[in-house]
């Protein structure tokens, strides 16, 4: 199944890098997509722990704490590193 | 959705003869007063509404700016120190003959130019937390545009503490983000950051991105305040200029959070 990617806020030009969407096995987890994309950013530059998740507009939490889901086709995974400037 | 309130504070208050618009507000205002925009009864509730917008840069400087121009009866802002050459790339409030004089009295002073009919205060330093939560006791909406999580979280807390609407503004580079927060009812700050997430205060950024969030920020504010509209409650908005993509999020709250997890 295929998955759609938005990576934004803070450092959102390292996102600039990574596809739009992703392929993942049927009934993939979130956290296995967030495997799968830990893959595309560079080492020095991992996604944040605190960057927000949400799934289709859903807000499942952070990076480094968040309720699992089952992903389904055509979900929008979506990555906010927080941003505070003003 | 779950109905949210909007501001109890501004609604208990029955308009009083002198929160009437006089003939020359209603001039003023003539072209947001009618169908889509706000009724007469909503400029009036604005008119007796206050709101404290800390810090007015980039984005608190727009914010500021609309909620003066749209008649807000009472402005409070909040900035320290003196203006710089490199916050003319995205603020509004000031210009080059100002620079190396105080940001508040100089933006105070440009605001109360714009609209005599309202009442502009300004404060020449970042509340710490004692003085935000007198401050939110005082107004009935706060924008946070601070460069800082800290000031951003103490913001929130006094808001909450104060029952009172909260409008979170930030960005960095060519993106920004607004969080619209009903105490009690919608997850607040605290909820998606427990502990202030690192950020540089020297962030990039680019004027276009600052006023279009500020002036979103100011939008969502006149919605709350004039009791029309459909405010963004509980949301997350995130508009990306770089990459043209808006997105938004429905915000949970956390039980557990230390700001609001007990309302």
């Amino acid at each position: 199944m295929k998955i759609q990617i938005v990576v934004t806020g803070r450092g959102y030009d390292a996102a600039e890098t990574l596809p739009n969407e992703l392929t993942l096995a049927d009934d993939a987890s979130l956290e296995q997509a967030l495997l799968a994309l830990e893959e595309y950013f560079p080492d020095d530059r991992p996604l944040p722990p605190t960057c927000l998740l949400a799934v289709s507009g859903r807000h499942l939490g952070t990076v480094s704490q968040f309720q699992s889901i089952t992903l389904r086709e055509g979900d929008e995974l979506t990555l906010i590193a927080p941003v505070a400037g003003g | 959705m779950e109905a949210i309130n909007d501001s109890p504070r501004l609604s208990e208050e029955p308009p009083q003869p002198q929160d009437r618009l006089s003939p020359e507000e209603l001039k003023r205002y003539d072209r947001q007063i009618g169908p889509g925009v706000l009724t007469v009864a909503g400029q009036e509730r604005l008119k007796r509404a206050s709101a404290l917008i800390t810090r007015v840069g980039g984005m608190g400087g727009p914010a500021a700016l609309m909620l003066t121009m749209g008649g807000v009866g009472r402005v409070v802002i909040a900035h320290g120190g003196e203006m710089i050459s490199p916050d003319l790339n995205r603020q509004v409030l000031g210009s080059e003959p100002d620079l190396g004089k105080p940001r508040a009295e100089q933006f105070s002073a440009y605001l109360r130019t714009m609209n005599r009919f309202v009442e502009v205060e300004a404060i020449d330093h970042e509340p710490d937390d004692a003085e935000a939560l007198e401050l939110a006791r005082q107004v009935d909406l706060i924008i946070a545009c601070p460069p800082t999580f800290a000031e951003r979280l103490r913001l929130n807390r006094a808001a909450v503490s104060a029952g009172i609407p909260f409008i979170d503004a930030a960005q960095w580079g060519m993106t920004g983000t607004l969080v619209v927060v009903q105490p009690g009812q919608t997850a607040c700050l605290e909820c998606l950051y427990p502990a202030a997430p690192p950020f540089e205060e020297l962030f990039p950024v680019v004027g276009a991105i600052s006023a279009t969030i500020g002036s979103m920020a100011a939008l969502e504010g006149i919605k709350i305040l004039s009791g029309e509209g459909q405010p963004l409650w509980g949301q997350l908005l995130s508009y990306d200029g770089r990459q043209g993509r808006i997105s938004q999020i429905n915000l949970q709250r956390r039980a557990d959070c230390d700001c609001c997890g007990n309302l």
